[in-house]
């Protein structure tokens, strides 16, 4: 998986747990919590999904890491 | 979209009038370290794999049980000009809307489940509340509301009580703040609890003392 289809899979995983976000609209090197209003409990379960369709192990430690649509994708790529 | 979100304003709307108008509302609120909390949900977390993480949200769920337990004046409802305890306790979850308005669909029996599966209840409401598919018995259940800002919100929030409940408790956002320790000073996770309470069902001496149950329950994390 390519770092274009990488990014189209964490954004379509994203949707799912967020439908009214306008994916389109996400910048990528900014907090995407901030731009997509998730609480606590959306980002785990969006973070659940992610490791579900990807198969990414996402260790406690790194959870605080991953703050941005870039670094997710940095951090899927480098563990798939 | 839109008409449905100006059909639940108006709902949301109707509710808290009701509420003002009804229900003589006393407010207090306590700041709890959450020094304990935090340290055993890190613990926690460093052993389990993401499908089965620990957020802090059940954690403030299980201690409100666990004081309502001891304060039953808190949980329950005002109907006929009477306060009606309940048995069971069932936790309404805030959960606002990103198209606008909130809904609290209840946590049912949270005071006899442990936090793990609080936990996972928690995450499948907001996971159904998201799609749309939350059933009209949990959006009726609840015995007493909680609102938690969670990590992005402001630090307090004193609470508008949902008829004919007669408590809501607020959580504000968890910050690191100065605080004593042993004669000391120490940076400390700090999280202001509120208790918005129904005069008709206790006063505040008791409202306090639930919030002061709270605190300390809170610092015991492990027996949650």
């Amino acid at each position: 998986m390519n770092r274009d289809e990488l990014r189209i899979a964490i954004l379509e995983t994203l949707s799912g747990i967020a439908p009214e976000i306008e994916a389109g609209a996400i910048v990528p090197d900014k907090l995407l919590r901030d731009q997509v209003d998730l609480d606590s409990a959306d980002w785990l379960n969006f973070l659940v999904a992610l490791h579900g369709r990807l198969g990414v192990d996402i260790p406690d430690a790194d959870v605080g890491k991953l703050t941005t649509l870039d670094k997710l994708v940095d951090y899927c790529g480098r563990r798939l | 979209m839109a008409e449905r979100a100006a059909q639940m304003r108006k709902v949301i709307g109707a509710a808290m009038a009701r509420s003002k108008r009804e229900i003589p509302h006393y407010y207090l609120a306590e700041d709890v370290s959450l020094a304990a909390a935090m340290g055993w949900l890190a613990e926690q977390n460093a052993g389990r794999p993401i499908t089965d993480r620990l957020l802090l949200a059940p954690l403030l769920l299980k201690s409100v049980a666990a004081a309502l337990r001891r304060y039953p004046e808190f949980n329950g409802f005002y109907r006929d000009d009477a306060f009606a305890p309940a048995e069971a306790i069932h936790v309404g979850v805030a959960i606002s809307l990103r198209a606008g308005g909130l809904v609290t669909p209840a946590l049912i029996d949270v005071d006899r489940k442990d936090v793990a599966r609080v936990n996972r209840e928690l995450l499948d409401l907001v996971a159904r509340t998201r799609a749309g598919r939350l059933t009209a018995t949990e959006l009726s259940a609840g015995t007493i509301t909680v609102t938690s800002l969670g990590d992005q919100g402001v630090a307090t929030v004193f609470g508008v009580i949902y008829p004919p409940q007669v408590a809501l408790v607020g959580f504000g956002r968890p910050t690191e703040r100065p605080w004593a320790v042993d004669g000391g000073l120490k940076v400390v996770p700090v999280i202001t609890a509120t208790l918005a309470a129904d005069h008709r069902a206790s006063d505040g001496h008791r409202g306090g003392l639930f919030l002061a149950a709270l605190r300390e329950l809170l610092q015991n994390p492990a027996e949650l």
